[in-house]
């Protein structure tokens, strides 16, 4: 199960001239792993990030998430997919700025058609595990740039999604907190959670059980055993 | 496993979103609380018109014939009618024996005097020569005293019945019956008192309660009556529809005319559900330019509101993307902008409802009876939903198009 990504391919057209972001990547990753993409800017991972994280489709090649190809699959299935498989991490945190942090997470159940009732119990759960079930009613601004990243972490949790994938998530946040988010990360992991961290800082991703490089557009090198073409 | 965004969520994120920025939305609201006070205020002045002019024509009948030298309501072509001879008191009389029996004729003619008793003094007062048949005819009876009566108008006797209006005003509540009242330089007694027959002056017709009856004999000698023109309101026997009755009175009024076949009628003859007809008509025409005048404020209301949902969009667009990333649909999306709009607008609606019913209120005080009804209530309501949709459906379709890594990406 997991992620399985064959020969992936991404073109954009830009003013005419065609770009290939993603140049045939292969890449396979199992649950519960924990793993880092790291490249340069410029080197096709946030594209690779966008299409495993099923907010873009590839030009060619197949992309099976769990065992379904969602590689084909149009805007609002690919919304669906994302609302009960992936888990979202951003840099920037991204929490809505009016909402208290109880909304902020309860958000992508609402998505999915929960009841108030049943969402509740999931969100104060989820919540809790990140630590923060004091700042429960607080809305973003009222938080640190720990706590705000505790509460996307949150969000990304409370659905019980099968990929969490954490896009730079500690690029906005000093050492220290930062540190305290990775080790998050850590835990989730312990409980059996599938991580795939985008970042490029190594001692970010040396959190990580497995490191796979990206360059180019290709996969440059990847520290498990490499996959199988 | 399909995840359906209630529509009850979608409403909670408008209502969040309303709160959010409330001046905003109260300015927003502003050209929408201003077309539904136009819109509102039409259909009610409209209503309250149609209501009071059925009331003052119901004073009519609905199976009475009148016979008179013009139509009621004409349009152009005056002359025609200006050479038309008079009609004359002698010919109601001729009329009722060319009738079958049974048949009620009753003539009368009117004039405006000053009316007064004691120190008060009424100017220009419908003073109305008539007769005894009049009670048979009107469904209004005397509140006090009594009406005319045969042997008022055999003997032309000057006695008089005044309107409520006219009691009010002349008499500051006191027994009117058998005071001397002074019509132009006549002194009648009065013996009876109409009850109210409500707002009746209506396309500045007459105003039936401050009006004086007296009987058409005394009025003919006193006020020089053989020359006036007389009206003749004939009412139809029990059972006779007043269509086919309207037939048998002009044949019998071309007879007492003596007019031969294929010559022109020189009467004319009115019924209330002409009366009716025509106006429903102007109404009509009138209700439809109204609405459509006010129907272009509400239009422009509906532009601020499109506008300011495109600017929310654009605000938002971040918002919309994290949305998207968490798993909305272009569905959902487009529900809850679709809703903030709605919502936007149903509040304006509601607002100018609500000033509606104090126009209302100030219409019904000094011009006409005038109440906002529940169907006009729900036309508002409906009207104020549809511009909602309607003026948020472009902004809501750009948000819910929006590519979710773009928008993302916004700063």
């Amino acid at each position: 199960m997991g992620v399985e990504v064959r020969d992936l391919v991404k073109r954009y057209d830009m003013n005419g001239a065609g770009v290939q972001a993603l140049r045939g990547v292969n890449l396979t990753v199992a649950d519960n792993e924990y793993v880092a993409i790291m490249g340069p800017s410029g080197s096709g991972k946030s594209t690779l990030m966008n299409i495993i994280g099923c907010l873009d489709v590839p030009s060619s090649g197949q992309y099976l998430l769990d065992g379904h190809d969602v590689s084909r699959l149009g805007e609002d299935e690919l919304a669906e997919i994302r609302n009960l498989k992936i888990g979202f991490v951003f840099q920037t945190f991204n929490l809505l700025a009016r909402a208290d942090v109880f909304h902020n997470v309860e958000l992508p159940l609402i998505y999915r058609g929960l009841s108030p009732a049943k969402r509740r119990p999931l969100v104060a759960e989820a919540i809790e595990s990140v630590g923060l079930a004091d700042r429960a009613h607080h809305r973003p601004s009222e938080l640190s740039g720990g706590q705000r990243q505790r509460a996307a972490v949150a969000r990304a949790l409370v659905g019980n999604p099968s990929i969490v994938l954490a896009d730079e998530p500690t690029g906005n946040l000093d050492t220290v907190t930062g540190e305290e988010i990775m080790a998050l990360f850590d835990r989730l992991h312990r409980q059996g959670r599938t991580i795939i961290l985008v970042t490029h800082e190594a001692d970010i991703a040396a959190h990580a059980h497995r490191v796979i490089r990206v360059r180019d557009g290709l996969v440059e090198s990847d520290s498990a055993e490499p996959v199988a073409a | 496993m399909k995840g359906l965004f209630s529509t009850a969520e979608a409403a909670r994120l408008a209502v969040a979103s309303l709160k959010a920025n409330p001046v905003r939305g109260v300015l927003t609201t502003l050209g929408i609380v201003i077309g539904i006070v136009a819109v509102v205020t039409t259909m009610t002045a409209a209503n309250g018109l149609a209501n009071s002019f059925k009331e003052s024509v119901a004073v009519l009948g609905a199976d009475v014939v009148y016979v008179s030298r013009t139509p009621w309501m004409f349009d152009g072509g005056f002359f025609q009618f200006r050479n038309r001879p008079r009609i004359e008191f002698a010919e109601s009389a001729e009329l009722k024996a060319r009738l079958p029996r049974g048949v009620v004729v009753n003539p009368t003619a009117g004039t405006d005097r000053s009316v007064k008793f004691g120190s008060r003094t009424a100017d220009n007062v419908g003073v109305v020569g008539t007769t005894e048949a009049q009670a048979l005819i009107s469904s209004t009876v005397p509140e006090l005293g009594r009406f005319i009566t045969e042997a008022d108008v055999h003997h032309a006797r000057r006695v008089c019945v005044i309107g409520a209006t006219l009691h009010e005003n002349l008499y500051n509540r006191t027994d009117p019956i058998n005071t001397e009242l002074k019509i132009g330089r006549a002194e009648f007694r009065v013996v009876g008192v109409m009850e109210k027959q409500g707002s009746a002056g209506f396309f500045g017709g007459p105003d039936f309660d401050s009006q004086v009856y007296v009987p058409v004999t005394a009025f003919m000698r006193e006020f020089g009556g053989a020359a006036r023109n007389f009206d003749f309101a004939v009412k139809a026997p029990a059972g006779v529809g007043v269509a086919d009755f309207e037939y048998e009175v002009i044949g019998a009024m071309r007879g007492v005319r003596g007019l031969e076949p294929g010559e022109p009628d020189n009467f004319a003859i009115n019924r209330m559900d002409s009366l009716v007809a025509m106006f429903n008509n102007v109404m009509g025409v009138v209700l439809l330019v109204g609405l459509l005048v006010t129907g272009v404020s509400l239009f422009v209301g509906g532009i601020g509101v499109m506008n300011i949902m495109l600017v929310s969009v654009t605000e938002r667009t971040r918002e919309i993307g994290i949305r998207k990333a968490i798993g909305a649909t272009r569905k959902a999306i487009l529900v809850q902008f679709l809703l903030e709009s709605s919502g936007i607008c149903l509040a304006g609606g509601a607002l100018g409802l609500a000033m509606s019913y104090a126009v209302a209120a100030g219409i019904d005080r000094f011009l006409l009876p005038a109440s906002v009804s529940l169907p006009i209530v729900g036309v508002a309501l409906g009207v104020s939903m549809v511009v909602g949709v309607v003026s948020g459906l472009l902004p809501a379709l750009r948000a819910a198009r929006l590519d979710p890594i773009e928008a993302l990406r916004y700063e």
